[in-house]
């Protein structure tokens, strides 16, 4: 087994110990850093989050996946110290302002970043104006917004109407989620997709960017 | 009165299966080590750091309906309407784990314990509602110990939020009970802080006045569905 499959087999496993340590090795045997990151941890994630979606493990063992990821990246972290991670896409995310719910909003953040994309996440209870502020600024192609309030989805309409009086809503898309959002409830405030939960967050941030 | 209680952690400790179930592991599979050594160690967090804490006042319909009206925006067919008139006793009650669990959630996620801490807000909120169990018991036995109690009858909670009873009905609620004696506070959006606490009405009445069909127009945007659970109480 190489020793870029041997990262991705014990980022599966959730041994974060040993991701540090193979990816360590792997940096010092002068194995390219985005070959290490796309052929060894996200070739893992990708797996996993394969397997989470036919049912076959669970969220514990993404979570656990997840965290051997981020040990492996933050070894990778300084060779890209000059252009950062290589990312797939750009996403800013955030609770609506309101709301201090945020697990679904990190869990959300960890698959997205799991599988490449470059996270800016805002926090919780996050104003309209600093979703569309942050996503211009940084050149984001998505806004991710969660809530777990019914008293908060207004919010996410504000920030979707920000976009399109400012210009940006033909460059910048939208992704809205949390208990009470549903995929009639994002058509309806003209969101530009939904996520039911983190794994289909990832699928329709792809579908977005394209 | 108005009566401040403390938890006992072994009233309140969810279930193992309720928390993998809550994580999205389904029963009927065996539970792999690396999870449960998770389990194990949210368990041990919670219990470290909950503080289970509640405070709860029994009063009367009347001084109950400008609570319940609260800021007049509740759905005009909501449940708790047609309940609470016919009750026979009524109590509010405020619960919270206190802020060092949510506390600890945070940092386990900050540190990149995703599971741990993804697992950690499973066990609190199911402790959470553990605990407002615990409350429908104890009204229940306290009203029993008074002679206010026959075998018809149930307590039943319900909370701002769900079945018609709009969030905004946490504003006088709060007014009335006071929960920041027990550490709780609201803010604008009426959302409690510590997260994992639960405010809400006990119903005690006779178990018809329970009944319902969840048909209401605002069943269809519910994803709880505990009302199911509630309901086959009705029965047993």
């Amino acid at each position: 087994m190489s020793l870029l499959e041997q990262i991705s087999t014990s980022l599966q496993q959730g041994e974060d110990k040993q991701v540090f340590e193979l990816t360590n090795e792997a940096i010092a045997e002068g194995i390219p850093a985005k070959e290490i990151l796309d052929n060894g941890l996200i070739a893992g994630m990708d797996i996993i989050g394969e397997q989470f979606r036919k049912h076959e493990i669970f969220l514990p063992e993404v979570l656990l996946a997840a965290r051997a990821m981020y040990a492996g990246m933050d070894q990778l972290k300084p060779l890209f110290a000059k252009e950062g991670i290589p990312s797939i896409g750009k996403v800013v995310l955030g609770t609506v302002q309101g709301d201090l719910h945020d697990i679904g909003k990190n869990l959300v953040g960890i698959m997205l970043k799991g599988a490449g994309f470059d996270i800016i996440d805002l926090g919780k209870d996050v104003p309209p104006e600093e979703f569309v502020e942050t996503a211009v600024r940084e050149g984001a192609e998505v806004i991710g917004m969660s809530t777990l309030l019914t008293t908060t989805t207004p919010m996410m309409t504000q920030v979707i109407e920000l976009l399109k009086e400012k210009g940006f809503d033909s460059t910048i898309k939208t992704i809205v989620g949390g208990a009470p959002v549903s995929e009639e409830l994002a058509r309806d405030i003209g969101a530009d997709s939904y996520g039911y939960d983190a794994a289909s967050a990832v699928d329709r941030v792809k579908e977005l960017i394209g | 009165m108005n009566t401040i209680v403390q938890f006992e952690l072994s009233d309140i400790l969810p279930r193992p299966e309720a928390v993998l179930q809550d994580q999205g592991v389904p029963g009927d599979r065996p539970v792999p080590d690396r999870i449960d050594a998770v389990f194990t160690q949210a368990l041990d967090i919670f219990a470290r750091s909950a503080r289970p804490t509640g405070t709860i006042s029994e009063l009367t319909a009347e001084e109950l309906t400008p609570i319940f009206r609260g800021e007049g925006e509740n759905e005009a067919d909501a449940l708790l309407a047609r309940i609470y008139h016919r009750a026979d006793n009524l109590a509010l009650f405020a619960l919270t784990m206190g802020s060092e669990v949510s506390a600890n959630i945070e940092k386990l996620f900050a540190d990149n314990d995703f599971a741990a801490g993804s697992m950690l807000d499973s066990v609190a909120s199911l402790a959470a509602d553990k605990a407002s169990e615990v409350f429908e018991a104890r009204f229940f036995q306290d009203l029993s110990s008074r002679g206010l109690i026959t075998p018809e009858h149930l307590v039943l909670g319900y909370s701002p939020g769900y079945c018609g009873w709009h969030i905004s009905g946490q504003k006088k609620l709060f007014e009335y009970l006071e929960p920041d004696r027990i550490g709780i506070s609201l803010n604008d959006s009426y959302l409690m802080t510590p997260l994992k606490s639960i405010t809400g009405l006990l119903v005690s009445g006779r178990k018809e006045i329970h009944q319902c069909e969840p048909h209401f127009g605002y069943c269809s945007s519910c994803k709880h569905r505990s009302c199911q659970e509630r309901l086959a109480r009705l029965v047993s």
